[in-house]
């Protein structure tokens, strides 16, 4: 396989069966640096399944996935997670916060996973609430915070590493459309000032509006919808 | 409200069990399982009573030989005689009765269709099976007699009994002989049970409510699984309308359906665990599954106890959960948990405990109300305790690496569900310590010294009268694993042919045996000896009179009639020194040579042999027990001791071990179901953690953190509870107040183990729920 052009992360061909229900049937993906792509579909479509594949989380049946000219699908499990841990963020629907973590601790998580020190870890979460508008919410447990709250301190958490790339899987679909709205921006914004590529699934076209180009998903296939920003 | 309205949420609630799809059904299995093991262990407790109540009526039922010495009952044709022939095998007895049916109306032992004939036997399945194994090839050679027919269950106390009948022929010579009698029937008319002595009583309580307490903990626990979830529906609930109360009965209601499954579980359980008790030996003791019937009153307790506290304690958990209808459930701020009422209860079991200390045995029994209520309140203290002290250590401890970090915030979010995993745990090893404590206080007083001197023999065999010990002797000698023989022909000279004023001891013996039971300045054999100072012994020197006639074996009153052979005390008497005996006990009377003693006196004389074994020869104890059988079927080799335990002591001291080990593997049980539980809840988080690349080793390692802090701190908080449990059964027992830190490290130990064994067990489904596919919402 020849990745596009500078494409950061690029997938062909991929195909993954769940028992019976074929999720992915020769999906096609590409990304560059700084760049938003959404994800849309219907539900079922495999939109969340390509996600996994592409962060590594799940392995293709077949298909290739290149990330930075390296072969994610002939990593090891460690070495997928050892990326994970230093190159990809992640949002999903529910915010998954520890719940016994306070805020400020469920932030430095990722950089602690990595070998930061406490101290430095939660200094450099801070950073990233402040930018999230969340820093007052740093002594607080997830059950103590609202559902926008909470989300915002995944987004920092997500980013909180400074990842190349940033999957978020329906990063609004537990909020009402003004958090929802807010989440979003703040999760661009914050993306573009590092430079970071952003893998969006949705199937509200109001989020996808924050993306460059958008691709749909549908029984398995991807169809890239090229649009200018 | 009303009862109608009661009736329909916890209908709802019922319902809401099981039409939970999958999810819901997982949640009830695992309730029902946790549940059901706790129910089992109490019907089988409730089913100990019946078990040993039949266990005694069949031993009472098949009684033969009383051992009594009475006047012999004349011949008949209902009569029989019994002859026992009990024998031991490595470390197991085996019962043996030689039957001769006297008449064609002779009564049949329980389980057994017919006599065997001589040459034939019937046993029971358990030793059947070991004759016919590799292991039972030594006890073949002892019980050669052809296999004919099976004891019957109504002759056997357990399952694993190892027994046997075999026939008769010429017993009525030795009637004698204590163990042979003749009987017209079977079973002991009056086989009251004795009185038990109050130290043992007081251990029965204390072993019954210390193996009950971590039972009902854990059932208490168990109703409890899958709150989280259960919480976020009830939220639900209360959005589409259900106000506050009624979400609470709706929890209820699932609470019920989880202990009536329960309930299910448990009977299949203890039916399945009847029927394998079936197949099992511990220490010794074994059951037929029909004993184990749960009274039905006991029975129906827990049928009714079990629902209700399930209710209860659902109502009594939700108490400080605020559930609102945002479909988020917020946890009220948990009160900060108040330390003295929770010190009131261990106060008040010491309190009930106070009045019978130093009241000791020999003030009648121990109040049974109080000791029981004090005891249950002590271990109930360590729940209450528990979850304080728990609260406050987590709340000091400070952030480590992330695997710990994750554990602590866990235990510090909920502390309470912790110390509910290990409340039972800490209840049993509590209430364990005490009572090793008391066992290890009181042992001395169920121990006595045999006074058998084990570095000079190891075995004694003794001979019927008609048997030539020299002869004997010389058997052993040449058994396999035998190093030295000491033989004796042994009886009793009195004044009279019958019921004399005075007797002394006539011991005949080569001068190198005489040597091991007196002092002798020089010996040949001829000569005659006497042994006048020995202590307790006054008649010797009466009798001691050169010339005077004796009678060897002179018969007793009521008894049948003896040998009451006539012996002249020898004229050339030599004195001999008193020397401690391999029994114990100073040797006394008349000390023969062979050549000293005419031949026609030799049947008065009983033989008993003494036997040195090379402790490096495998079966050598087995080796002797045949050849003992081949000697006569009636000469009896016992194992010797140093002491001797009262039987009924090595009972309940052997009860506990078996209950411990019950609660334990049930404790074990628990922990690993609340375990997988609540990974189970987390299955999702555990993957989303995964997904941004944690580390298998740390969540692990957070997991053996999360179940090592709380079980670390109640061991603790146990150890401090049984001891001072330990001391005051001691002080109430009157026996000097000594810690037994062997039982506080054992305990501990293997509490230590169960957890390092259920974090081990949880892994992989750790593991398996770590996997990406958790993060699939379709």
């Amino acid at each position: 396989m020849t990745p596009p052009p500078g494409s950061l992360l690029c997938a062909e061909q991929l195909r993954k069966v769940y028992g019976p229900t074929v999720a992915l049937d020769g999906a096609e993906f590409s990304i560059h640096p700084g760049e938003v792509v959404a994800v849309m579909g219907p539900s079922g479509s495999g939109k969340s399944t390509l996600l996994h594949c592409l962060a590594g989380i799940v392995t293709p049946d077949s298909g290739t996935i290149m990330y930075q000219d390296r072969e994610l699908s002939a990593m090891s499990d460690g070495e997928r997670s050892a990326l994970r841990r230093s190159d990809f963020g992640f949002v999903f629907q529910f915010g998954q916060l520890v719940p016994e973590l306070t805020c400020v601790e469920n932030v430095a998580l990722p950089l602690r996973l990595n070998g930061t020190p406490r101290r430095p870890a939660e200094q450099a979460a801070l950073k990233w609430m402040e930018r999230l508008e969340v820093d007052d919410l740093a002594k607080k447990r997830p059950g103590e915070v609202s559902g926008g709250q909470g989300q915002r301190v995944a987004v920092a958490r997500a980013l909180v590493t400074e990842p190349r790339v940033l999957f978020a899987d329906e990063p609004t679909g537990a909020l009402d459309s003004l958090n929802g709205e807010r989440v979003m921006e703040l999760l661009t914004d914050a993306a573009r000032t590092t430079n970071a590529a952003v893998v969006l699934v949705t199937h509200e076209a109001r989020v996808a509006a924050y993306s460059d180009r958008e691709i749909v998903v549908r029984d398995g296939r991807s169809r890239d919808m090229e649009r200018a920003v | 409200m009303n009862a109608r309205q009661w009736y329909r949420d916890l209908v709802m609630g019922v319902r809401f069990t099981v039409t939970g799809g999958r999810e819901g059904w997982t949640r009830a299995v695992l309730t029902g399982v946790g549940v059901g093991l706790g129910v089992a262990l109490l019907l089988l407790t409730t089913a100990i009573p019946s078990a040993l109540d039949a266990r005694h009526a069949r031993e009472a039922a098949r009684t033969d030989i009383t051992f009594s010495a009475s006047a012999p009952m004349p011949r008949a044709d209902d009569t029989l005689i019994a002859a026992n022939v009990d024998t031991e095998y490595g470390d197991r007895t085996v019962r043996g009765r030689e039957l001769e049916p006297e008449g064609p109306r002779a009564p049949l032992p329980p389980g057994v269709a017919e006599f065997p004939a001589p040459g034939e036997m019937v046993v029971s399945p358990a030793l059947k099976e070991l004759l016919a194994s590799d292991a039972g090839k030594l006890l073949r050679e002892r019980l050669p007699d052809r296999i004919t027919g099976t004891i019957g269950e109504s002759g056997l106390v357990g399952s694993a009994e190892l027994a046997f009948f075999r026939g008769g022929d010429g017993l009525a010579a030795y009637l004698g002989d204590q163990r042979v009698q003749r009987i017209d029937h079977f079973g002991d008319r009056d086989s009251g049970a004795e009185p038990l002595d109050p130290v043992l009583l007081l251990l029965v309580l204390v072993v019954f409510v210390v193996l009950l307490m971590p039972v009902a903990v854990f059932i208490a626990a168990a109703v409890r699984f899958g709150g989280e979830r259960r919480d976020r529906r009830l939220a639900a609930l209360r959005l589409v309308g259900s106000d506050s109360l009624m979400t609470r009965r709706i929890a209820a209601g699932e609470a019920l359906a989880g202990a009536v499954l329960g309930l299910l579980f448990g009977a299949g359980f203890f039916l399945i665990g009847r029927q394998l008790v079936g197949g099992a030996e511990v220490y010794g003791i074994s059951v037929f599954p029909s004993y184990l019937d749960p009274s039905p009153v006991l029975a129906l307790l827990v049928a009714v106890a079990v629902p209700v506290a399930a209710v209860l304690v659902t109502l009594f958990t939700l108490r400080g959960v605020v559930i609102e209808p945002l479909g988020v459930v917020r946890t009220a701020r948990p009160a900060r948990r108040r330390l003295w009422w929770r010190l009131l209860l261990p106060l008040a079991g010491l309190a009930m405990l106070y009045p019978m200390m130093g009241q000791g045995r020999d003030h009648g029994n121990f109040n049974q109300y109080l000791v029981t209520g004090g005891v249950v309140l002590l271990l109930i203290g360590v729940t209450a305790l528990l979850p304080w002290l728990v609260e406050r250590v987590v709340a000091r401890l400070g952030a480590g690496g992330v695997s710990w970090q994750l554990a602590v915030r866990r235990l510090q979010l909920s502390s309470g569900t912790a110390a509910r995993m290990v409340n039972g745990i800490a209840v049993a090893v509590a209430g364990a310590i005490a009572l090793q404590m008391l066992f290890a206080g009181v042992e001395s007083d169920y121990t006595r010294s045999t006074g058998q001197d084990t570095t000079r023999a190891q075995m004694q065999v003794s001979v019927p009268q008609e048997v030539p010990v020299a002869g004997a002797a010389a058997e052993f000698a040449a058994t396999k694993g035998v190093r030295g023989v000491s033989a004796y022909a042994e009886g009793y000279a009195g004044d009279r042919r019958s019921d004399p004023g005075t007797t002394a001891q006539l011991t005949v013996g080569d001068c190198a045996a005489l040597r091991e039971i007196a002092r002798l300045a020089s010996c040949r054999d001829g000569d005659a000896f006497v042994v006048r100072d020995a202590e307790y012994d006054t008649d010797t020197r009466k009798l001691a009179v050169p010339g005077r006639t004796l009678y060897l074996d002179p018969s007793w009153e009521g008894v049948p009639r003896s040998k009451e052979i006539p012996w002249k005390v020898p004229s050339g008497l030599r004195a001999a020194g008193t020397r401690i005996g391999m029994t114990g006990g100073e040797q006394s009377g008349f000390l023969l040579t062979p050549k000293a003693l005419a031949a026609d006196a030799a049947p008065a004389l009983t033989g008993q042999v003494y036997l040195r074994l090379d402790r490096g020869a495998p079966d050598a104890m087995e080796r002797v027990r045949n050849t003992a059988a081949a000697v006569h079927p009636l000469a009896t080799a016992m194992t010797w001791s140093d002491t001797e335990r009262s039987d009924r002591f090595t009972a309940i001291r052997t009860g506990l071990f078996a209950g411990a080990a019950c609660v334990l593997a049930l404790i074990g049980a628990s922990l690993l179901v609340s375990q997988l539980e609540q990974l189970r809840e987390r299955k999702k988080l555990l993957s989303a953690l995964v997904a941004f690349g944690t580390r298998r080793r740390t969540l692990g390692l957070s997991v053996l953190w999360q179940t090592a802090v709380p079980i670390a701190l109640g061991l603790l908080l146990a150890s401090a509870v049984g001891l001072t449990l330990g001391a005051v059964l001691l002080r109430m027992t009157e026996t000097t107040v000594r810690i037994d830190w062997s039982s506080v490290l054992s305990m501990t130990g293997v509490a230590a183990a169960v957890v390092l064994a259920v974090t081990l067990l949880s892994l992989p489904p750790l593991f398996r729920l770590m996997r990406p596919e958790g993060l699939r919402t379709e």
